[in-house]
């Protein structure tokens, strides 16, 4: 019954000026567990403000960060699962998917969040989750036309994972939930 | 639960189960639950199996409504369920998940309590099954209930309740030990033949096999008819047999159902059912609706201890209110948790057993009028108990109570009852209490309740209990006067006291000792008359103490200042106890003026001496062992001599005072006597003061003296006056000594001859002291009684003629007193 938010891609102050206020209301402080946020927030102050949300806070850096110091990629494990985290505009091609599994199988992750393109997307491949949380803000994007305001819930339970998708669309929140079950502990070695 | 307790019933001949409602004695499970009200009184078997085990169906269904796992999808829900308002992130109250954060929320409350739970006993209730049974029925319990929520305490309710479920599984695997033969059903188990057909069923074979088993067990248990067996062995066998009514959900003692007994017996106590004390309503902080007081229940009940404590040991009651302690600092624990934290876990068990063996009904029902107002604790026979049961354990630290100065020091003692107590006792004065309590709800009051919670106001006025001169027919139903003659004499007598003084400080305040000290001499536990003057002296000494220490301390700083020269003073002081022993040895507190003033002249040289705050424990307790001989004394010469007694101490006392320190004294006085003041006319709610002056009265009544009761009491002023003695106790210490003289020779001889001698002595001695006291005085002033000294203080002019006029009044009490 872990709750993990992954979002990302806010790029406050440049391109909006805040979270919209539907999604705030519902990010309230106590329910989650972990924050993974995959980059360019852009500033100190959004980082603050994820710190209320939940202490646990994970960042990596995407290329409009202020903060130089986020690492590049990050690992971390939950429950069962290994969450992979990185901002996205490492890998070219720009959001294809098998050079993100090239990624997840690098990172050696059951779970791969990614950012960059303001788009979600979710894919099941190779025994392994693939999840873009797109922009929180809906923040403009060179590669995606109508972004909307989206972000990740993902509920970690035993071996099964949860994923809720909260998305903006004109000015009403949708919900969709994604499952996703683990096949029984089994470390994939890829040799 | 012990097997004695089910040997004294005689063994019923027949197969069903006794019928008496303490059949299940040995089983505390059972019997709380049939006194809970879960069970019905029992009938038969059959009838508590179904019984159980409908309430334990209710149980099931109601965990499994309300523990609520998210990631299931509601009954009936289609496979889409709507998610914008059932994800977890949804501000949805009815969405499953914010629910599932409510309960979250709540668990942890819980579980901080719980893992604080007994830890004495921790073996038993920090295993993580009972622990997990405990979180899961509060959780439940509190679901169910949301307006009462989780408060601290429910657990500590709970956890008995859960251990006396638990003794009696073990009860039943011990039986099942002694009896196994009983309990197996001899065809379960038992391994199939080729054939075994039910006709073709071997039976011989089968008694072989169970032959082969008792053998190999080799214990003297034999094969017997069910019938034959002790009624409480029958009754478990019975309850516990797997094919009984309603199965295996039937089986009334069973550690899988424990936890739905647990919360059926917790319900039960906490709702109350149909009757009137529901512990729920202790844990609400807001009133109840039908409240008359508009108070919260738990304050409320908690007056209702104090109004019974107010009853039974009134002095007591007015020394807790007089210090300030309100019953709820210590009640809400007691009542909250029913004595939970109060006594060990055994001990509680027979308390609870005894509380929960009274009906709970409601006795009659709360009226609505404004006039008559009852406490609905005691408006139950177990609410009652409950509240006796507190006064009781009130009662018990007695004594240790009414020796305590503060209030914190009085919480203390009673937030910490003792370990080791005679529990019997308690017991048995609890339901001697019981029965006055259930009384007392009955009769009406006048008086509004709310404010300050002087509860003796309103009994007061409720029992217009005459005086003293009907002896009262055991300790408990002792009552003072009726408010309104109290109110009276209080207010007569601060009347009295303006008109004979000027600058009425000390006066009163030294009064008030006199009283104070007067009766706590005679605190003489045989004589079944003065008990009532007892519990007014015990007040009067309680505040007497304060009195001393408040002197003491003023006198304390005085201190200082009077340290040169004041070597004789210890003298003195050791010529006074000498001489309080003395008086003591004598049994002579059938004192006469002569020994008042003769201490009075000791306490003002002792004061004087640097030990001052030293010397005021000493008056209290050469008295003290003064009244300790008193025994065979009449009341009467009791109270007269302590009358005088006190009067004279009050004189000492003050003389030192107003002797040394003029200019400090005077901001000092104030204090008490306003004080003084202030209760003498009845304001404040001390009505320990009324009782005193009311008591002094009442005596002075009592042997037809009206007259000279008034006259007394101008006496009295005229002495509180005389407590501002002039510095030159030199002088009025030969005029003391003469009057004493005067009044010690004509001791009339229609009284005992033994009084009399002892007042003769005593008034010797005095005489002796008076003497030695002014040579002290004088060589300490440096000034040989010369009115031109005295001058110089303000008040010595008056408080010389104050003072002689106040010898003279002595000098008329003596008389009176000597002519009894």
């Amino acid at each position: 019954m872990v709750l993990v938010l992954a979002l990302g891609d806010l790029h406050i102050p440049h391109r909006a000026a805040d979270l919209p206020p539907k999604f705030k209301s519902m990010l309230v402080p106590g329910k989650i567990q972990h924050i993974i946020c995959t980059g360019n927030l852009c500033i100190k102050e959004v980082q603050d403000y994820l710190k209320t949300l939940c202490p646990d806070l994970h960042i990596t850096r995407g290329e409009y960060d202020e903060e130089t110091r986020y690492p590049e990629t990050k690992t971390l494990t939950i429950g069962q699962f290994k969450l992979g985290l990185c901002h996205g505009h490492q890998v070219i091609p720009w959001g294809d998917l098998d050079s993100l599994a090239m990624l997840q199988r690098q990172l050696d992750v059951d779970i791969l969040v990614t950012g960059h393109t303001h788009q979600f997307t979710a894919y099941k491949h190779e025994g392994g989750v693939v999840i873009n949380p797109g922009s929180a803000t809906g923040a403009y994007s060179s590669m995606t036309y109508d972004v909307n305001p989206s972000f990740v819930l993902m509920d970690i339970d035993g071996l099964r994972v949860v994923v809720y998708v909260y998305e903006l669309i004109d000015g009403e929140v949708k919900v969709d939930k994604i499952d996703f079950k683990k096949t029984a502990a089994t470390t994939h070695s890829a040799h | 639960m012990s097997k004695e307790i089910l040997k004294e019933e005689a063994p019923s001949s027949s197969g069903v189960a006794p019928a008496e409602s303490r059949a299940f004695a040995g089983l505390r499970g059972v019997q709380w639950r049939i006194n809970l009200g879960i069970l019905p009184p029992p009938s038969s078997i059959d009838h508590l199996r179904r019984v159980t085990a409908d309430s334990r169906r209710r149980y099931a269904g109601l965990r499994r409504r309300l523990l609520v796992d998210p990631h299931v999808p509601k009954d009936g829900a289609s496979n889409s369920p709507d998610l914008v308002m059932d994800n977890p992130l949804s501000q949805n109250p009815d969405s499953t998940w914010s629910q599932f954060f409510r309960n979250a929320e709540l668990e942890k409350m819980v579980n901080q309590d719980l893992s604080r739970l007994y830890p004495e006993h921790e073996s038993y209730f920090h295993t993580p099954g009972c622990q997990g049974m405990l979180r899961r029925i509060l959780l439940l319990w509190c679901l169910r209930h949301p307006e009462c929520g989780y408060r601290q305490g429910m657990h500590e309710l709970l956890a008995p309740l859960l251990y006396v479920l638990h003794v009696d599984v073990e009860r039943l695997s011990e039986v099942r030990k002694l009896y196994e033969d009983q309990f197996i059903d001899k065809f379960d188990g038992f391994p199939f033949e080729e054939n075994g057909g039910a006709y073709n069923f071997d039976f011989k074979k089968f008694s072989d096999y169970m032959e082969d088993e008792i053998g190999s067990q080799g214990n003297s248990k034999k094969v017997c008819s069910l019938y034959e067996l002790d009624p409480e062995i029958q009754a478990i066998v019975l309850l516990s047999d797997a094919y009984g009514a309603e199965g295996e959900l039937g089986i009334v003692l069973s550690e899988k159902f424990m936890e739905h007994d647990a919360y059926c017996m917790f319900d039960a106590l906490m709702i109350g059912a149909r009757g009137s004390v529901a512990m729920a309503d202790f844990f609400a902080s807001s009133p109840a609706a039908e409240s008359q007081s508009g108070l919260p229940p738990v304050i409320e009940a908690s007056a209702a201890l104090y109004h019974l404590l107010s009853i039974v040991g009134s002095s007591l009651h007015t020394h807790l209110v007089e210090l300030g302690v309100e019953p709820q600092y210590f009640a809400l624990r007691w009542l909250r948790v029913l004595f939970g934290r109060e006594f060990s876990l055994q001990n509680l068990l027979v308390i609870w057993d005894e509380i929960f063996s009274e009906d709970n009904s409601p006795l009659d029902k709360v009226s609505v009028d404004s006039d008559h107002f009852s406490f609905k604790l005691l408006n139950s026979r177990r609410g009652a108990l409950i509240a006796a049961m507190a006064v009781s354990m009130i009662l018990y630290l007695r004594s240790s109570l009414l020796a305590t100065e503060t209030a914190t020091s009085c919480l203390q003692r009673l937030l910490k009852f003792p370990e080791s107590i005679n529990l019997k006792k308690l017991i048995e004065k609890a339901k001697s209490l019981q029965i006055l309590a259930l009384e007392s709800n009955k009769a009406s009051f006048s008086s509004a309740f709310g404010g300050a919670y002087n509860c003796t106001k309103s009994p007061m006025s409720s029992r217009n209990v005459p005086s003293v001169l009907v002896s009262p027919k055991t300790a408990l139903s002792l009552l003072p006067d009726s408010y309104w003659e109290e109110k009276w004499r209080v207010l007569h007598k601060a009347e009295e006291l303006k008109q004979n003084s000027l600058g009425k400080h000390t006066p009163s305040g030294k009064k008030r000792w006199a009283e104070r000290i007067k009766f706590g001499l005679s605190r003489t536990e045989s004589c079944p008359a003065p008990a009532r003057e007892e519990k007014c002296k015990k007040d009067r000494h309680s505040v007497r103490r304060n009195l001393i220490d408040d002197l003491s301390k003023q006198l304390g700083l005085e201190e200082d200042a009077e340290k040169g020269g004041c070597f004789e003073a210890s003298n003195l002081e050791d010529h006074h106890s000498v001489e309080v022993q003395g008086e003591g040895q004598n049994c002579a507190i059938n004192g006469s003026i002569c020994t008042a003033e003769d201490r009075c002249e000791n306490g003002s040289g002792a004061v004087v001496s640097e030990e001052n705050s030293s010397f005021f424990p000493d008056p209290p307790s050469p008295p003290g062992c003064g009244i300790n001989d008193h025994e065979n004394d009449t009341e009467k010469s009791s109270v007269a001599s302590n009358l005088s007694v006190d009067d004279n101490d009050d004189l000492q006392r003050r003389s030192p005072e107003d002797s040394l320190h003029r200019v400090s004294l005077p901001p000092e006085d104030v204090s008490p006597s306003p004080l003084h003041e202030n209760e003498s006319s009845g304001k404040t709610s001390s009505t320990k003061e009324r009782r005193n002056l009311s008591g002094k009265f009442q005596w002075f009544r009592k042997f037809g003296r009206s007259s000279v009761g008034e006259e007394t009491s101008d006496k009295r002023g005229g002495t509180n006056e005389a407590a501002k003695p002039p510095i030159h106790d030199g002088k009025r210490s030969t005029a003391d000594s003469s009057a004493a003289t005067a009044s010690c020779n004509p001791h009339p001889t229609s009284m005992d001859q033994n009084m009399m001698g002892t007042l003769k002595n005593l008034g010797q001695a005095m005489l002796d002291h008076i003497q030695v006291l002014e040579s002290v005085f004088q060589q300490d002033q440096g000034q040989v009684g010369s009115l031109d000294n005295l001058s110089k203080n303000i008040l010595v002019g008056k408080g010389q003629v104050t003072a002689i006029t106040a010898l003279k009044e002595l000098r008329k009490i003596s008389n009176l007193l000597s002519e009894m």
